[in-house]
């Protein structure tokens, strides 16, 4: 053996560090078809929804009051977001689970051995990146909802700002979702799963409460209702016409406790298991 | 340099690494065998902190894996050809890998042309054959070019060519002073590559030293022999320590005498001999006398120890 027993080389060179963990995670995000078309899928059916929305509308002969003129715009302009909640929270559970069901997770966890900062780094790539697609979605249609809704006596009012403030935090909400169904799917490890628990959480869980509570006339249910995850998140950016309910931040307050609840089982987990 | 200290891994009732200690030094190739299930992977995987071990501890260059400032540069490590996500290309996955560590663009090229994976580099990694995962493995291995490495049946799958890629590689950067730990169930691949051997049966060290030890405290050095007069000499070499069989027509092998011995007795009973062949015992089978009792999964019925057992499905299903 002509071994020359050189001291072993760490040549220097750079370190683990955050910014590197959120690049990889950004890396990994972007180089995965699911996202480009979740991303693709939540633009254009915001579009379309807007666009068909705005067409449709038809007041007759009515005046619709004025004060109205922003809520109608706003609806149209964020529709989509009813259907991109769903499309979120499924790429949200794969950007996890497609790492457990292929043993990818198994690289991430080898390369950010203390693992959490890997969790946090996808959850804060995945929020950023959800928001960003979300305003363009949210603007994209409402730049499209006002000269249509114009033409038919709706006339957009960005005076107060809380017509722009309202589509922002649409987005807002996309983000957050998405991040609810990471926790989600950090604590199933599984797609079908995960996917199935977020929606359930998400789509399920009002309906069946509301029918719930119209057969037994439960009291709990009617109370609960509005501290559902999406009952809530929906509420962020449509303020309630006579002024019941939780106010737009509570809602945005009960999303952010579901998501810190997620996420934090998530890491709990996601830290203490066998990878 | 890895050491390890009482290490054990328990999943529910099943002990899958039982008090084991070891070190792995570095400047030389250090093999890890054992039959399947015997608690190799365990073992690599909680080096790197992906399984929590149940008691002991391990540590590399000094420290858990964790606590390094950059892991990726200390140990590199192929602990299984698919924990690669499947939608995404070999050069993206290389790069998400480098870029936690702030390791770019070039080292990632230069990785793909270490392991000659030029041409499906930009391919979706679903696609590949278990060969390509094998290499894409072991260029994220390299990545951090690390004073580590462990490569956890790196052969699996691969072309002749590629075993003898991999042997070379280990080789090499071991020659470079570097911690090169590797695992196969193949005693013949280890016998190649590897100077020293850890043998694994059930969990527990059943051996630890240089490979020509382990082939020396063999029992089985025997002779090969061929005569037209076979059975008369078979005979007349007869003993209490002696072991005769006949492989083929006029053929014969005989542990318990040395060749000359053979030979002189031969020529005394004026016996021709075509053939006089002292064989040492293969690492094969000396490692099937080490790990015999400590097989987890036997082939059933007639295959006999001694002959190598059909690969068990467990681990190379996975």
């Amino acid at each position: 053996m002509s071994a020359t027993i050189t001291a072993p080389r760490p040549t220097g060179g750079s370190k683990l560090s955050t910014g590197g963990v959120i690049r990889s995670e950004w890396i990994k995000l972007r180089s995965v078809r699911s996202t480009i078309w979740s991303y693709a899928i939540v633009i254009a059916v915001s579009v379309g929804m807007a666009l068909l929305l705005s067409a449709l509308t038809n007041f007759g002969d009515t005046t619709v009051p004025a004060d109205q003129h922003s809520t109608i715009l706003l609806q149209a302009a964020t529709f989509g977001i009813y259907f991109g909640q769903l499309v979120v929270a499924v790429l949200g559970v794969l950007v996890i689970s497609g790492e457990y069901s292929t043993g990818m997770i198994r690289s991430t966890l080898t390369a950010v051995p203390k693992r959490l900062p890997a969790l946090a780094a996808k959850a804060f790539v995945l929020f950023a990146t959800t928001v960003v697609v979300g305003l363009v979605a949210s603007f994209l249609s409402l730049l499209i909802a006002v000269p249509i809704l114009a033409g038919k006596g709706i006339d957009a009012d960005f005076s107060d700002g809380s017509l722009i403030a309202n589509v922002a935090l649409s987005a807002l909400y996309l983000g957050l979702v998405a991040v609810f169904s990471l926790g989600v799917g950090t604590v199933l490890r599984s797609s079908a799963g995960g996917i199935a628990a977020a929606l359930g959480v998400i789509l399920l869980l009002p309906t069946v409460l509301q029918v719930f509570a119209g057969i037994t006339q439960a009291q709990w249910a009617v109370d609960v209702m509005p501290y559902l995850f999406s009952n809530a998140g929906l509420s962020i950016f449509t303020p309630s016409f006579d002024g019941s309910g939780p106010e737009q931040w509570q809602n945005l307050l009960i999303v952010l406790v579901w998501t810190a609840v997620s996420l934090a089982a998530g890491a709990l987990l996601i830290k203490r298991r066998d990878a | 340099m890895i050491k390890a200290e009482g290490l054990t891994k328990r999943y529910g009732a099943k002990t899958a690494v039982n008090d084991i200690d070891f070190t792995v030094k570095p400047g030389m190739v250090t093999g890890f065998l054992g039959p399947n299930g015997a608690g190799k992977s365990t073992t690599m995987r909680m080096i790197v902190g992906l399984d929590r071990p149940s008691s002991g501890s391990v540590t590399v260059n000094g420290k858990p894996y964790a606590e390094h400032a950059a892991p990726l540069r200390e140990v590199g490590a192929l602990l299984d050809a698919k924990a690669i996500h499947t939608g995404r290309s070999a050069y993206n996955h290389l790069l998400a890998m480098g870029a936690t560590h702030g390791i770019g663009k070039s080292r990632v090229d230069e990785v793909i042309g270490l392991t000659g994976l030029e041409s499906v580099a930009g391919k979706r990694v679903g696609g590949f054959s278990l060969g390509m995962g094998q290499r894409l493995g072991i260029a994220a291995a390299l990545l951090g070019d690390p004073a580590t490495l462990i490569l956890d049946e790196p052969v699996n799958g691969l072309d002749p060519e590629g075993v003898m890629w991999v042997r070379q590689l280990a080789r090499h950067l071991a020659s470079e002073g570097r911690t090169i730990f590797l695992s196969s169930h193949l005693m013949s691949e280890m016998a190649l590559t590897a100077d020293h051997l850890i043998v694994l049966g059930r969990g527990r060290i059943i051996a630890d030293a240089p490979v020509a030890d382990i082939l020396a405290s063999s029992t089985r050095t025997a002779v090969k022999l061929r005569s037209p007069r076979a059975e008369q000499l078979a005979q007349l070499l007869q003993g209490a320590d002696v072991t005769i069989t006949t492989t083929e027509h006029e053929a014969l092998t005989v542990t318990g005498l040395t060749a000359p011995f053979i030979g002189d007795a031969a020529a005394r009973a004026g016996i021709p001999l075509h053939e006089l062949t002292p064989v040492s015992a293969s690492l094969e089978e000396a490692y099937m006398e080490l790990t015999q009792d400590d097989v987890e999964y036997h082939a059933g019925g007639a295959a006999a120890v001694g002959v190598a057992a059909p690969t068990n499905t467990e681990e190379v299903a996975r």
